[in-house]
C-alpha cells in the first residue's frame, strides 16, 4: 500500500502528444479508475506508472519516492494485462509464484503458502497444477489476478481486465474485485472504457479525454454533476442539445431551434446560447403534456427497457423507458423531465 | 456439398493421390528392395533375400568412417545452427535492432542462394585465405545453409506468442537474463526443436558442399555413397541409404513425439 503521485506528466510518441500534463494524486488504498475512450491515453498513463513507458516530461512518485527513472522490475507494482499474459509453459501455481520467485519473497515453503492463499482468494486452488491453456477465459483472468496480488504490491495496475469476459462473468468479477479491494486494501489503478464498470468499482474516477483530465471525482460527483459537455455525453451518454435560454413567465426556459420550450430550474443563472444535457434515463414520454413534442423514429427493445430514438428540432434525442411504454414509429409524443435534472452547460 | 462432386472428379482425385504417393515412395522402395538383394549388382526387383550388404556396410571402414564424420558434423551443425538461428530469430522478432528487416532477409537468403555457388565461393575463399579445409569449415558452411530453417521455425512460434509476456515478466520483477531464460526461451522451444531437427537432417544428407569441401580425411557419408556409386557400384550403396532412411524416420518420430508431447503439455 502506498500513495502514488503523478506530477504534470507529458508523453509524446514520435512528436505526437498523447498525454498533455497529467497531475494526479492517489491516496494509499484508494481504488481509482482511469476512464476514457480508446486513444485517450489511459493505458499509456498506466504503463507510465508501471515503468513500461518512459515520460517525456514530469515525474512519478510511489510511496514518496521518485521512481520516474526506475525500470518496472525495480518498482514494486503489479500489472494485470488485458490479454492476462500468463506464461503458457508454466502451471497455474508456477505462474502465481513467478513474482515471488523474481522478487525473492520468502523461502519455498512460504512462497507455496502465499500461492495457495492467492489462489484461494480467486477460488482456483483446485486448478493449481493445470496449464493456462486448459482454463477458460474467466479462470485465466482469475489466475492473472492472483498473480498480481500474491506479492502484495505497493500499487496494483489493472488494464481493462474485464473486457474479454462475457457480460455475466464480468458482473461476477466486478463484485469479486470490490470485495478483494476491501479485504486487501491495495492501492489500485483501474483502466477502463466502460463507464458502468468505473462507476460501480471506484472510489474515484478520473475521466480522460485526448490526453488531459476532463474531470475527476467520486462516481456520485461524476455521474451527478458532469462538468463539461464531454463528461455529460460520456457518462450516462446524455443528449446534448443546443438551446437559447430565455426568461419565461414562470422562470427560465430552454428554447430549442424549432421554438419549443423546456422548463428549467428557477435558480438557473445562465441566459443566452447554451447546451442542455438530458440524460436518457431521466426523460419520460407521454401522449400529451406540457413539454416539447418529439417524433418517434425507432424503438429499440432492450429487454428490461426500451430505448426510443426521436427527433427534436432536427436533432436526435434518445430516451430510456420501461419496457411497458409503447409508442409507434412516426408517432408524436411529449417529453417530460424534472427541471432539476436538466444540466445546463454554457460554453 | 461433398456429394455434389461428380464421380469422375473423385476418381481423378484418387488417381492423382496414388500417383503422387508412387512418385514419392517408389525410389525409396527400390532402394530398400535393392539393399536386401543377394546379387552382386544393383538390380530391382532383388534376386534372393540377404542381409549381406548390411554386413558389408557395417564392416566397411570407409562407410563407418564417413558415417562417423557425418554424425559429428551434423551434431555440431545442429548445436551451432540452433544457437545462432534461435538468437537471430529472437532479435529479429523484437524489431528493435536497426535494419532488422534487412537482417531477416540476410538470415533467410541461403534458402534462395544456389548451394553450388556458395560451395564454390567458400572453397575459393577458404583455400586462398587459410589453406586446407578442416571439418570445422564444413560444419560452418553446413550451419549457414541450415540457419534459415531454425530462424523460420523459431519466428513462426514467436509470432504466435502473447507479445505482452515479457512486459508482464518485467512488472513481476524479472531482470533481462531471467526474462530471456524463463520467458523467451521456453516460448521458443518447439520452434528450436523443429529447427534443430531440420539442421541435423540438412547437414547429414548434404552433398554439394561436402563434395566441394572434401579432403582425403574429410569424406562425409553422402560423398562416400556417391563415390562408391560412381566407381564400384554394388548394393551396399542401397544398404547404407536404407540405414539413412531409417535414421531419418526415427528422428522424425522422436521429434514428432517430443513436439507433440510439448504441445500437449502446454495445451
Amino acid at each position: 500500500m502506498a500513495k502514488v503521485r503523478l506530477h504534470s506528466i507529458r508523453k509524446s510518441f514520435n512528436k505526437t502528444g498523447v498525454l498533455h500534463g497529467i497531475s494526479l494524486e492517489i491516496a494509499s488504498g484508494e481504488f481509482v479508475s482511469l476512464l476514457g475512450a480508446s486513444g485517450c491515453g489511459k493505458t499509456t498513463l498506466l504503463r507510465i506508472v508501471a515503468g513500461l513507458e518512459g515520460v517525456t516530461q514530469g515525474s512519478v512518485e510511489i510511496d514518496g519516492r521518485d521512481v520516474t527513472d526506475l525500470p518496472p522490475e525495480k518498482r514494486d507494482v503489479a500489472m494485470m494485462f488485458q490479454s492476462y499474459a500468463l506464461l503458457p509453459h508454466l502451471s497455474v501455481a508456477e505462474n502465481v509464484r513467478f513474482p515471488l520467485r523474481m522478487r525473492r519473497i520468502g523461502n519455498r515453503d512460504e512462497q507455496a503458502e502465499k500461492v495457495r492463499a492467492a489462489l484461494e482468494t480467486v477460488q482456483l486452488a483446485h486448478l493449481a497444477e493445470r496449464k493456462p491453456r486448459q482454463l477458460s477465459g474467466g479462470q485465466q483472468q482469475r489466475v492473472a489476478l492472483a498473480r498480481a496480488i500474491v506479492s502484495r504490491p505497493k500499487v496494483l495496475l489493472l488494464d481493462e481486465p474485464l473486457s474479454n469476459l462475457d457480460a455475466r462473468l464480468r458482473e461476477d468479477m466486478q463484485v469479486e474485485l470490490i470485495e478483494m479491494h476491501q479485504r486487501l486494501g491495495l492501492t489500485t489503478i483501474f483502466v477502463t472504457h466502460d463507464q458502468e464498470e468505473a462507476l460501480s468499482l471506484s472510489d474515484r474516477i478520473v475521466l480522460l479525454n485526448a490526453g488531459h483530465i476532463e474531470q475527476e471525482g467520486t462516481p456520485g460527483q461524476i455521474y451527478g454533476q458532469p462538468a463539461t459537455a464531454f463528461a455529460s455525453n460520456f457518462i450516462g451518454s446524455a443528449n446534448l442539445l443546443p438551446v437559447q435560454i430565455v426568461d419565461g413567465p414562470d422562470g427560465p426556459l430552454a428554447r430549442f431551434g424549432d421554438g419549443q420550450d423546456l422548463a428549467l430550474a428557477r435558480d438557473e443563472p445562465t441566459r443566452g446560447a447554451a447546451t442542455v444535457a438530458l440524460r436518457q434515463e431521466d426523460l419520460t414520454l407521454a401522449e400529451t403534456g406540457s413539454g416539447p413534442t418529439v417524433k418517434v423514429r425507432t424503438r429499440v427493445f432492450l429487454g428490461a427497457r426500451n430505448r426510443y430514438v426521436m427527433t427534436l428540432a432536427g436533432q436526435t434525442i434518445r430516451a430510456l423507458t420501461g419496457n411497458d411504454v409503447d409508442f409507434a414509429d412516426g408517432q408524436e409524443v411529449t417529453l417530460a423531465i424534472d427541471p432539476s435534472r436538466v444540466r445546463v452547460i454554457h460554453e | 456439398m461433398v456429394r455434389a462432386v461428380p464421380v469422375w472428379l473423385r476418381l481423378a482425385g484418387v488417381v492423382f493421390v496414388v500417383l503422387t504417393a508412387l512418385v514419392l515412395l517408389a525410389p525409396l522402395i527400390v532402394v530398400v528392395g535393392v539393399s536386401i538383394s543377394e546379387s552382386q549388382f544393383i538390380a530391382f526387383p532383388p534376386n534372393g533375400l540377404s542381409l549381406r550388404w548390411y554386413e558389408a556396410v557395417l564392416s566397411s571402414d570407409a562407410y563407418l568412417g564417413a558415417g562417423w564424420i557425418s554424425l559429428q558434423i551434423a551434431a555440431l551443425v545442429t548445436v551451432l545452427a540452433t544457437l545462432v538461428g534461435g538468437a537471430a530469430a529472437i532479435a529479429i522478432h523484437r524489431r528493435q535492432l536497426p535494419f532488422s528487416e534487412l537482417l531477416a532477409t540476410a538470415f533467410l537468403s541461403p534458402l534462395v542462394l544456389p548451394t553450388i555457388i556458395y560451395a564454390i565461393g567458400m572453397l575459393m575463399f577458404w583455400s586462398a585465405a587459410f589453406g586446407t579445409v578442416t571439418p570445422m569449415v564444413l560444419a560452418l558452411s553446413h550451419t549457414v545453409i541450415a540457419l534459415p530453417y531454425v530462424v523460420r521455425t523459431t519466428l513462426a512460434v514467436l509470432s504466435e506468442a502473447d507479445p505482452f509476456l515479457e512486459e508482464a515478466a518485467r512488472t513481476m520483477g524479472a531482470n533481462r537474463l531471467q526474462r530471456l531464460w524463463l520467458v523467451v526461451v521456453p516460448q521458443c522451444l518447439p520452434g528450436l526443436a523443429a529447427g534443430a531437427f531440420f539442421a541435423f537432417n540438412i547437414s547429414f544428407d548434404e552433398a554439394v558442399l561436402s563434395l566441394f569441401l572434401r579432403g582425403p580425411t574429410l569424406t562425409t557419408l553422402p560423398v562416400q555413397i556417391y563415390g562408391q556409386l560412381e566407381f564400384s557400384p554394388d548394393p551396399s550403396v542401397a544398404a547404407v541409404s536404407t540405414i539413412m532412411i531409417a535414421l531419418t524416420i526415427a528422428l522424425i518420430a522422436i521429434i514428432e513425439r517430443m513436439l507433440g508431447l510439448n504441445r500437449f503439455a502446454s495445451a
